[in-house]
């Protein structure tokens, strides 16, 4: 890699906004997510110091030898530059979906990479859950409309869990272990302020108002996780969350079909990876205990997860360190 | 048109190669797998290249880099494919007695024949076809089994059932499938019109009992047809793929080059059938016997229609490099093109009214899209 020491040693954090700029301008900037590697390019002033508060802690990288997703976020020439201005997301040459109000290239640019990986790393199983790792093994929540799923991950991240994902529980069906896909934590509505109270030493980027989803907040992963993002976990338990308002916490074990159903269907390529995916789910069913989490609140459910842990880790043997 | 046979293709196209020569990409360097792996995927080729180097068991040898994308497409392909002879199966029971022929075209038909060169296709539409005074029936059938036909209005329905060689596209709530129910390969108004009679009298089996497929020479006409007349050419080197691979495929058995010419005159598509041997001759190399070109190049486009056709058809076939926008001179071809391409299917009295309905459509539908997606 024809990277030198100097600059491969940098954080985005410890770069000028202008450096940052300068490359995304160029050949763009290699961002490493652990499972994959994207490259972004783009000419927009806004995107650079959105990108710089929530990937701070990611390595400064201007000239990478691979990237599995290319993406440019660019202005648009033309009237669009000025009226009601737009950015617009581009791929290998094409356009896959529509431009983003110009003040929003980060919502875009997330939305278009978790776009990508769903539909591109078929080589991973691609569970929809949040996924986070201690002692070795992976801890994965599974993503149920209105779960409170980031939130929960989120609040995970900030307690000793090294997160690996919001978005993807990625299984590499051949190694058995789980891949960390490392983006920042995307927040809404209510869940920005539960965030900002429970963790306020937490980064957050900007908030994106008036989105489809409401308003958008990101969270930059934590440093140690940025740092150990290509260390793998193996399967280790899957908690389905749901939040529920003023409920007192609930914990209670899931059948093995219940758990099969969470995991496979609502997978972004389960089907698609056929006899593979199948195994895959079941291998994971069949190691994983699994829990219902019903809760309100954060800190009595992260006791509870805390609590079990030890039986998840004795079960899969001694930690592994 | 093309006197010369066996020339280099151009060397930004050298990758194509690999689909018929797979042991030719363990050579190349990462960065060209990086530009193959993101040109390939556009083109709708990455899939072929995964499969034919499986089939030459050198995926091993593969960057695992590039590796897992070859996989993760081939997975793609592969899904796909079985939704595509399970979609199959399904319409099969749904026309089982059926008195009339019910025949595979295009993609499923190589897939119904086991052709080398449908291993790694994406298949998204099922294309069948069946004779025009049966659609009716045929449709019937399909809708009793679930087949749902999309709502048109007024326009656009018009435009199905009296210009158009198909019926509108049929969705089915349990199958991922779209079908393309059609009575001809090119829209019975068009200027060049297919007499669909002709096609229909030299059916073949399929492997699969009651679809039969067109006569390996119509197979090569229709997709022609379907590139050079029925469609935008931009990033359509699969379809050039495909040539390559049935002429490929057909050229061993005996009389086949010779025939080509002859069907081309009987269906009245020698243009296409000219365009499609300059471009595989002069891009794959694919090997057509002189006397065969000579004829195909004679009954062809003249030489004026040649001077201006063949390079617009290259600029907008000719790949734009992954990092690079595509060049002012493609657009201009790819414009020039889609008039032409509209001028063929419809005389102008009814194309400007329905260039004028599609406008309004696009714009509707952009709106309700941009209201879909504007989210984070």
């Amino acid at each position: 890699m024809a990277v030198n020491k100097a600059q491969s040693g940098r954080t985005l954090a410890e770069v000028h906004q202008p450096e940052l700029e300068r490359a995304l301008a160029g050949q763009g900037l290699w961002i490493d997510l652990g499972a994959a590697t994207v490259r972004v390019q783009s000419d927009s002033v806004d995107f650079a110091a959105q990108l710089q508060s929530v990937y701070d802690q990611f390595p400064f990288e201007k000239q990478g030898i691979w990237a599995d997703m290319h993406v440019r976020i660019r202005r648009p020439r033309g009237v669009r530059r000025w009226v009601r201005p737009q950015v617009r997301f581009q791929c290998d040459g094409q356009r896959p979906f529509e431009p983003f109000p110009a003040d929003s290239p980060l919502p875009l640019f997330e939305w278009g990479c978790n776009w990508l990986i769903g539909r591109r790393l078929n080589d991973l199983l691609l569970l929809h859950a949040g996924a986070v790792e201690k002692s070795g093994l992976a801890l994965l929540l599974p993503a149920l409309p209105g779960s409170g799923k980031s939130t929960l991950t989120a609040a995970l991240s900030q307690r000793g869990w090294r997160l690996l994902s919001d978005e993807f529980g990625a299984f590499d069906p051949e190694s058995g272990a789980f891949r960390a896909l490392l983006k920042p934590i995307a927040l809404k509505n209510q869940s920005i302020d539960v965030m900002r109270r429970f963790a306020p030493e937490a980064v957050f980027g900007p908030e994106f108002p008036k989105t489809r989803k409401g308003t958008v907040a990101h969270l930059a992963p934590p440093r140690e996780a940025v740092v150990r993002r290509y260390e793998c976990a193996r399967p280790g338990a899957v908690i389905l969350p749901k939040w529920v308002a003023n409920s007192p916490t609930r914990f209670e074990a899931l059948a093995e079909n219940v758990v099969f159903a969470a995991l496979a269907f609502n997978a972004f390529n389960y089907s698609l990876l056929g006899a593979v995916g199948f195994q895959a789910v079941l291998r994971l069913v069949r190691q994983c205990p699994a829990w219902q989490l019903v809760y309100s609140d954060l800190d009595e459910a992260l006791a509870t997860i805390e609590s079990v842990w030890s039986e998840v880790t004795e079960r899969n043997g001694a930690p592994v360190q | 048109m093309s006197n010369s046979i066996g020339l280099l293709p151009p060397s930004n196209l050298a990758w194509l190669q690999a689909l018929r020569q797979p042991e030719l990409a363990l050579s190349w360097p990462l960065a060209e797998w990086e530009r193959v792996v993101r040109l390939a995927r556009r083109l709708r080729l990455l899939a072929r290249l995964a499969e034919g180097l499986t089939a030459a068991n050198l995926m091993d040898r593969i960057p695992p880099r590039a590796r897992r994308h070859l996989i993760a497409e081939q997975r793609l392909s592969r899904w796909r494919m079985a939704a595509v002879v399970w979609t199959l199966e399904r319409v099969a029971t749904m026309l089982e007695d059926a008195a009339y022929p019910c025949v595979l075209l295009k993609g499923a038909a190589y897939i119904g024949q086991g052709l080398p060169m449908a291993a790694g296709r994406l298949p998204s539409d099922l294309d069948i076809l069946v004779p025009r005074e049966h659609v009716s029936n045929a449709q019937a059938r399909l809708v009793k089994g679930g087949w749902k036909t999309v709502e048109l209005d007024e326009h656009d329905s018009r435009y199905y059932y009296e210009w158009s060689h198909e019926v509108p596209p049929m969705t089915h709530p349990l199958l991922a499938l779209e079908l393309d129910l059609h009575h001809n390969i090119l829209p019975p108004i068009a200027r060049t019109h297919v007499d669909a009679d002709i096609l229909l009298k030299c059916l073949r089996p399929s492997k699969w009992a009651p679809w039969q497929v067109l006569d390996p020479a119509d197979q090569v006409l229709h997709s022609a047809a379907h590139l050079f007349q029925d469609s935008e050419a931009r990033d359509r080197i699969r379809d050039l793929a495909d040539l390559d691979g049935l002429l490929r495929h057909f050229g061993v058995a005996p009389g086949f080059m010779s025939r080509l010419p002859e069907r081309a005159q009987a269906l009245g598509l020698e243009t296409p059938l000219a365009l499609a041997c300059h471009f595989c001759v002069n891009w794959f190399g694919t090997p057509i016997p002189a006397n065969v070109l000579k004829t195909v190049e004679s009954i062809g486009p003249g030489r004026l229609q040649r001077a201006w056709l063949l390079p617009l058809l290259s600029s907008a076939l000719m790949p734009t490099e992954p990092d690079d926008d595509p060049p002012l001179r493609q657009e201009l071809a790819a414009f020039a093109l889609l008039v032409r391409y509209h001028r063929q299917r419809m005389p102008l009295r009814l194309l400007v009214p329905h260039l004028w309905h599609k406008l309004r459509a696009v714009e509707i539908a952009g709106k309700t899209d941009a209201a879909k997606i504007a989210d984070g």
